[in-house]
């Protein structure tokens, strides 16, 4: 059995984060993989608004903490005034989906070569439990208390497909974070990414579903679940994009 | 000797901008600026430096975030629609202490207004750039010439405050050709990049972090460092022209565009024995208000605040300076109709003839 | 001496371009010019109008009310501009568009057609050049060789014929501007 250790790029304090997040897991999931390619000092976190800001406290690498939604120009901005640095943004469903749709489309339209990873966990949490884009039909928030009604909000938006369909995107995927095996899916593919990113492949997006005990009132356990019945039914995981794949084929 | 040529207001504002450092710019089209993305799209590329057109002025403003975070001297540029739009950003790139220089070639307002020149954005440059009571430096050049020297060493002092510049600036004079002298290319080596700066070029061994986050008595702190900052830009970076003061019964008050065709004004009603000079704030924040508060008023029988725009916006803080003491009277053109040296001579006559009481 | 200069038209017709070529070349000979561009939002077919002030001395405003020379290309620019020249002034309208009386009798009136003169050259793109000749042989504001030497530098990139052509449409003018005398 592996020995439990302290992530390398983790600070030594609290995260913040309610117990059962997976916004932890995923979190230290980037910091193993730093690790793993020697980017401890080259790494850049661009740290959006939202429970993801809380990375403010605990990730021990360089940050940068920038506006609700902006996360990709700003990351556009650090990137291309150094492009010798691993660049990431880490954003919510709110943050990305919705008032920073702008920014994260035309970022991965113009190919930035940076990574976003970008965790769906279907609510506003850190507003205490809103609608957000991604929300489930029938799911329950404290602004949809019926569930909701698509009549009136409209479906949860699929990020991976949209950004998969541009033709600049290099590597576009998603994995689900309720089970060993996509916690290891989703790893490599971070891993994958980031090493595309390195080699000036192009934007690259990973799409992570996680949860939200607090506000989906459910235990953490129930959560993992909930995602099996619920949200991976919708949000299939999966490869959409990979330019690497076709030049293996090729 | 520097190098002569004739050129746009915007353009001698892009190339200055690159001979001070800028390597960076992000922006989005709004008439009457267009010339300085333009101009900064391949001019950028030239140098080393890196151009991006934004998907808006938020995302644009948001970029140069990012590039000055990594020590790169950065800017950005539009019109007043545009600028609020980048309200946000400006006010987080204060929070973050982050250097910057916005220009603001501005047209008339409000809402889309007009594409024509006006100076309508006074008001927005020195009171409410963005939201949560910060300030930025606010130069006002009335010549192409004096554009380039101002956003020339405008790092010097976005860097030295750790705070952005604005360059305020009507599209009159943005689009304005002109004779220009330009300085030569600031040398900077990556020595010159701030301690602060996230990059790993200047050697730093320790987490570095920029944030606009900050617990409660850091920022309340950091509120207070901003104050102090403020207070000594109004001791040491005050620019101003006094023009014909000594002996004058009425003091023109003008910025920018409207400082030029008041002093048109003044030269002439001075050929005809009337005692007008003019004060010309070059820097609206800090704003000079010795320069006001001063005057002689046993004197001087009244201001007259000439702006391109209705209501005049200076208004406000040119009473506070004058403090009752002699009327202040206001003559201005909006909307896009642009001031002409007649109507500021005769709104002045009719003033000093006694026409006009107050304003 | 300072003088002011207002052409105007509709976009297309050559008038910014005439505009800075002028400017410019007052520069070149030492004197110092301010060129002010104000379109409406159309790229072509819309108003075009540009101020140039050529002074020996540094300019102070570059926004005059009235001008010292009208330039009108078209008859709506005629009617929305008419009453900006000062009286003495020179107002020179393109006879081959404006063709109705002019209500002004205090200013030194040059109707030339130089739509049709440009196009008896071989190019009507050259209007604009043929104005700025009669503007040097009515008002002498610029050198010819200066604006010749301006020219060059404009053309350097194209053909030799089109800086012949604009050369040839230059002497048209100012053949005319000397003969309004």
């Amino acid at each position: 059995m592996a020995e439990y250790h302290r992530s390398a790029m983790i600070a030594d304090s609290p995260s913040g984060y309610c117990p059962g997040c997976l916004h932890s897991l995923a979190t230290r999931l980037i910091s193993d993989v730093i690790t793993e390619l020697g980017q401890e000092d080259n790494a850049l976190n661009v740290i959006s608004v939202g429970c993801s800001a809380l990375n403010l406290l605990y990730w021990s690498g360089d940050n940068l903490s920038v506006a609700h939604g902006r996360a990709p120009a700003a990351a556009t901005g650090a990137k291309r005034a150094n492009p010798e640095r691993l660049v990431f943004a880490y954003q919510g469903d709110g943050d990305l989906a919705a008032i920073g749709l702008a920014e994260i489309m035309s970022a991965a339209n113009r190919g930035e070569n940076f990574t976003v990873i970008f965790a769906n966990n279907q609510t506003y949490g850190m507003t205490g439990g809103q609608m957000a884009p991604t929300t489930l039909i029938g799911q329950k928030t404290t602004t949809t208390i019926y569930g909701r009604d698509p009549a009136t909000t409209g479906y949860p938006m699929k990020m991976c497909e949209l950004i998969s369909q541009l033709p600049a995107p290099a590597y576009v995927a998603r994995f689900a974070l309720n089970s060993p095996k996509g916690v290891r899916q989703a790893r490599d593919g971070i891993k994958k990414a980031f090493q595309m990113q390195l080699d000036g492949k192009g934007f690259t997006f990973i799409e992570l579903l996680t949860n939200c005990p607090t506000n989906w009132k459910l235990s953490p356990l129930q959560t993992l679940e909930y995602m099996n019945t619920n949200t991976i039914p919708y949000f299939t995981p999966g490869v959409f994009k990979d330019i690497t794949a076709k030049e293996a084929d090729a | 000797m520097g190098e002569k040529r004739f050129m746009k207001g915007n353009e001698a504002i892009a190339e200055a901008a690159v001979r001070g450092g800028c390597r960076f710019f992000a922006g989005y089209p709004i008439t009457p600026q267009n010339e300085i993305p333009e101009y900064l799209s391949w001019r950028l590329p030239e140098v080393g430096g890196a151009y991006v057109q934004g998907e808006s002025e938020i995302a644009s403003v948001n970029m140069v975030y990012g590039a000055s975070a990594m020590g790169t001297r950065a800017m950005t540029s539009s019109s007043g629609p545009g600028i609020s739009l980048k309200a946000e950003g400006i006010s987080y790139l204060a929070a973050a202490m982050l250097p910057a220089l916005i220009v603001n070639i501005s047209r008339g307002g409000p809402g889309l207004g007009s594409i024509q020149p006006a100076q309508s954005d006074y008001l927005q440059a020195t009171k409410a750039l963005g939201h949560g009571g910060f300030h930025a430096m606010v130069f006002a050049p009335n010549s192409a010439q004096e554009a380039v020297d101002l956003v020339y060493d405008a790092w010097e002092y976005a860097e030295r405050d750790r705070n952005p510049v604005l360059v305020l600036m009507d599209g009159c004079l943005g689009n304005i050709m002109e004779e220009v002298e330009l300085p030569p290319m600031k040398a900077l080596s990556d020595e010159d990049l701030p301690e602060w700066s996230l990059t790993r070029r200047n050697g730093r061994d320790y987490q570095g972090t920029i944030t606009p986050i900050y617990t409660e008595p850091i920022l309340e702190s950091i509120n207070a460092m901003a104050g102090e900052t403020y207070k000594a830009w109004e001791e040491e970076d005050v620019k101003v022209e006094e023009f014909l003061l000594d002996d004058a019964e009425y003091v023109v008050v003008a910025y920018g565009i409207a400082s030029r065709v008041s002093k048109e004004a003044i030269l002439r009603l001075r050929e005809e024995g009337y005692k007008v000079g003019m004060i010309r704030p070059i820097t609206l924040f800090p704003f000079p208000k010795q320069s006001i508060r001063n005057l002689d008023y046993s004197r001087v029988k009244g201001i007259i605040d000439v702006e391109m725009t209705i209501p005049a916006q200076m208004r406000d803080d040119i009473a506070l300076q004058v403090l009752e003491r002699c009327p202040i009277h206001e003559y201005g053109r909006s909307g896009g109709c642009l001031l002409d040296d007649d109507g500021v001579y005769e709104a002045i006559l009719e003033i000093v003839t006694g026409g006009n009481d107050n304003g | 001496m300072k003088q002011s200069f207002v052409f105007t038209g509709s976009g297309g017709q050559g008038i910014m371009s005439a505009g800075i070529t002028l400017a410019h070349t007052a520069i070149d000979m030492g004197k110092h010019a301010t060129y002010l561009p104000e379109y409406g939002p159309e790229q072509r077919g819309g108003s075009a109008k540009c101020t140039v002030v050529i002074n020996d001395d540094v300019i102070v405003s570059p926004l005059p009310r009235m001008c010292d020379n009208l330039i009108v290309m078209n008859e709506v620019a005629l009617a929305k501009f008419i009453d900006d020249v000062k009286p003495g002034g020179v107002l020179l309208i393109n006879s081959s568009r404006i063709k109705g009386k002019i209500e002004r009798d205090d200013v030194r009136l040059i109707a030339a057609p130089v739509d049709d003169i440009a196009l008896q050259l071989g190019d009507g793109r050259v209007a604009n050049i043929i104005l700025l000749g009669i503007l040097i042989g009515a008002t002498g504001i610029v050198a010819k060789e200066t604006l010749i030497e301006s020219l060059k530098d404009k053309f350097k990139d194209k053909k030799p014929q089109v800086l012949e052509m604009n050369i040839k449409a230059l002497d048209a003018g100012i053949e005319i501007g000397e003969s309004s005398h």
